[in-house]
């Protein structure tokens, strides 16, 4: 019986945040929020990624990568979150995990060693109502996370089946959209006959719920930094000749959110293992972990803002960062409340 | 992240699961049977039953040998839980005995108390009350006043405590006594044991918001007792109480967690029946619960994992009694609202979760209440100011 990270994950993760801290702190994420002509896909970082070889992580060895486990992928998402980290990280581990489960012995070896040495950038349009003829696509994905940088899309189509597709190809457009958080680049992706090509294995679900798991553990790491960071401020920050964090008021929504977050750091860990395991209770593991860590980083990220004051509701404080990455993230590979109909579906109806 | 248990453990588990098999009557095992018991009787029926539970070897599983318990490891100690709740098997009778006071004596008791008293409870030969509450005393325990006056080799007991609970069915009580009022409020406090068939005592029972009369006070009226019932040094009751209660941490959540999931699968089965199980609004209230009890079974896990390194866990089991006792009182209101106006009504079926239900009020009340828990969380894990 062992619950926990092993020694060797969490020096991974010392290295990770080190890294991250000091190549990529918030102050550079924020810079993103005031270049309205920045692409979002900060260079030297995807290429500190790649050299680091963080991106070879799930990509099995036989096609040059770790081989490690989804709980290790987890442990990168959580640092990815505590630094409000951009780029196609995230969205390229998930769609290399559609190709790695279902692609053909071809569509691997085309992908995933370039994915591992950080040469292509992937992302999955999924979501939206794509049609098929004869191998070619139809229909408009919304909220597509880096489609505009990435170098194949794996499109879901009607049906439930993978395609993947050249964003730059004919009768592709990809358009960029402005959104809140600006530590990702939402995009449209529009397919008019667009050429696709099917990978062989109808691994849908298992890919959306290993998004949900990185995800969710993103989520955790932004919540529990937004966390750290209130109870910082409040400890020195005075109002009526004593420490602000000294008022039961705080002091107990503070400790309620410290149980939660703690609780969606556990439910992070347990759902990757559970899946890395194969665990008999998995598909209810991620619908746990993802609807937990969505209400606790909307709720620590929130406290955030009405913690600090007033200081807390402008554009040169941290706290919107870490909110819009919440808020964000909630709705990436099902809302909370999505996921709790499935849970509903399998506790109650024994789906 | 290895989630399974060493062959040993499974070994363990097996053995138990056969002598359960072997020696839990069926009977006991269905909804609503000890409702239906009378309180004295079904008492001396659980009584007896961890007795010869105890014989058997399948008590004190943490303990050392020599105390007469099993030696078993933290993992066994989780399964034997957890297989206790999973059988529906009777609560103990002994629960703050077993929890609390032998621990204790293990650590600081003389050699006579260890001997005298741990085995014997083991086997609920005697049977153990808390005496720590007073009424001016709950959250703010250092301030209690119940006097044990020095005099020769004894203490004069006068005072009284109060929410003892299982004091009608107890044989002696541990408490806490003021035994010198000139020192500082922590100070001056000596933890005692007290015959409770000694002249002088009065118990008083106390009817719950259930209609039991689980609890009660104990009136003191110069009641004597012996200096060698003294646990640790005189004014020494303050640190022996902090010891006695850390080992109420250490112990993960997994008897919780395997119980309320048990009590969400009845409310899940009452809302079919109710024809309720698709309202979309108890499906997402339903799965809530399952959310915040999942997360407490993987909190359990990781608990589970520190005490088994070794790790002191402190104020983090603050946080298990949170998560557990406010998720419980959730799904206690989650029944409500399944069953609506029939929440209450007696009857087969609801019995035990309507009694659940209005329990659940006090989980956030006794042992530390979770305003109290709050404070802890708040400034020993986070550090915020005092
Ligand atoms: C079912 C049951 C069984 C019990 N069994 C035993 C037993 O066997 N032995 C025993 O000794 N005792 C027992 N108790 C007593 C229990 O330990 C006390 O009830 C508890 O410590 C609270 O004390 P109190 O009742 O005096 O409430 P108070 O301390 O008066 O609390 C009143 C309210 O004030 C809040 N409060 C208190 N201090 C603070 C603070 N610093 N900050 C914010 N809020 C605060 C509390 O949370 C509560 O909401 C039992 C109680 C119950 C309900």
């Amino acid at each position: 019986m062992f619950f926990s990270l092993t020694d060797e994950q969490r020096a991974l993760r010392s290295t990770v945040r080190e890294l991250l801290a000091d190549r990529f702190p918030l102050s550079a994420v924020r810079a993103l929020y005031d270049d309205d002509g920045s692409d979002g896909d900060p260079a030297e970082l995807w290429k500190a990624i790649g050299e680091q070889g963080w991106l070879a992580v799930l990509i099995p060895e036989d096609h040059d990568g770790l081989g490690l486990g989804l709980l290790d992928a987890a442990v990168l998402a959580r640092c990815w979150g505590e630094g409000c980290v951009p780029g196609p990280f995230l969205p390229t581990l998930v769609a290399a995990e559609a190709i790695r489960l279902g692609g053909s012995a071809e569509q691997k070896s085309s992908w995933l060693p370039r994915v591992a040495a950080g040469e292509a950038k992937l992302t999955l349009a999924h979501g939206g109502r794509v049609t098929q003829a004869d191998g070619k696509l139809s229909g408009t994905v919304h909220h597509v996370e880096y489609a505009h940088v990435a170098d194949a899309l794996v499109v879901a189509a009607d049906g439930g089946r993978l395609w993947l597709v050249d964003p730059r190809g004919a009768g592709v457009t990809v358009t960029v959209t402005k959104a809140l958080d600006r530590s990702t680049v939402l995009t449209t992706v529009v397919l008019e006959g667009a050429a696709g090509q099917e990978l062989p294995g109808a691994v849908l679900p298992d890919v959306l719920d290993r998004g949900a798991v990185l995800y969710a553990n993103d989520l955790a790491g932004v919540a529990r930094v937004a966390l750290d960071r209130t109870v910082d401020y409040d400890k020195t920050r005075e109002q009526f000749g004593r420490p602000v964090g000294s008022f039961q008021a705080i002091k107990h929504a503070l400790a309620d959110l410290h149980v939660a977050v703690t609780m969606a750091e556990h439910a992070g860990w347990y759902a990757a293992h559970a899946l890395d395991a194969g665990l008999p209770d998995a598909a209810l593991a991620v619908s746990v972990a993802k609807s937990k860590a969505g209400d606790a980083a909307r709720e620590a990220t929130a406290a955030m803002i009405q913690y600090h004051g007033g200081i807390g509701y402008t554009w040169e404080h941290d706290a919107h960062l870490f909110f819009k990455r919440a808020k964000r993230a909630e709705y990436q590979y099902g809302d909370p409340a999505e996921h709790r109909e499935r849970i509903a579906r399998l506790v109650v109806d024994g789906a | 992240m290895d989630l399974t248990y060493s062959e040993a453990d499974e070994q363990f588990r097996a053995e138990f699961r056969a002598w359960l098999d072997a020696n839990l009557p069926a009977e006991w095992r269905q909804r609503g049977f000890w409702s239906r018991q009378d309180r004295d009787e079904g008492f001396a029926m659980r009584r007896e039953w961890e007795a010869s539970k105890a014989r058997a070897g399948f008590a004190g599983i943490q303990w050392p040998k020599e105390y007469g318990g099993r030696g078993g490891t933290p993992a066994q100690r989780a399964i034997y839980d957890e297989e206790m709740v999973r059988y529906r098997a009777p609560l103990t009778v002994n629960g703050l005995g077993l929890t609390f006071l032998a621990p204790t004596l293990m650590v600081i008791g003389s050699d006579e108390q260890k001997r005298d008293i741990i085995k014997p409870l083991l086997h609920n030969e005697v049977i153990w009350c808390q005496g720590f509450s007073e009424p001016n005393a709950g959250s703010d325990l250092a301030a209690l006043q119940c006097r044990a006056e020095p005099d020769g080799d004894e203490y004069v007991i006068n005072g009284q405590k109060i929410w003892t609970s299982q004091a009608m069915h107890s044989d002696k009580m541990f408490g806490l006594f003021r035994t010198s009022t000139e020192d500082k409020k922590h100070r001056g406090i000596t933890m005692l044991i007290v015959d409770l068939r000694s002249p002088g005592i009065d118990i008083r029972p106390l009817k719950q918001m259930t209609g039991a009369t689980d609890f009660g006070e104990v009136f003191f009226t110069d009641v004597r007792v012996p200096k060698s019932n003294v646990i640790g040094v005189e004014g020494g009751g303050w640190d022996v109480a902090m010891l006695l209660l850390s080992f109420e941490r250490g112990a993960s959540a997994m008897p919780q967690y395997t119980g309320f999931r048990r009590e969400l699968d009845d409310i899940v089965g009452l809302a079919r029946d109710l024809g309720r199980d698709q309202n979309p609004l108890l499906r997402q209230r339903i799965a809530s619960s399952v959310v915040e009890l999942e997360c407490l079974k993987y909190h359990s896990l990781h608990v589970l994992t520190q005490v088994e390194q070794g790790k002191e866990l402190g104020a983090a089991s603050s946080m298990t009694k949170l998560q557990w006792s406010e998720t419980h009182q959730d799904i206690g209101e989650l029944f409500a609202d399944v069953a609506g106006l029939g929440h209450q009504v007696s009857g087969d079926g609801v019995d035990d979760l309507q009694r659940s239900y209005l329990w659940s009020r006090s989980e956030t009340i006794w042992g530390g209440s979770s305003q109290v828990q709050r404070n802890i969380v708040a400034e020993r894990l986070l550090g915020l100011p005092r």
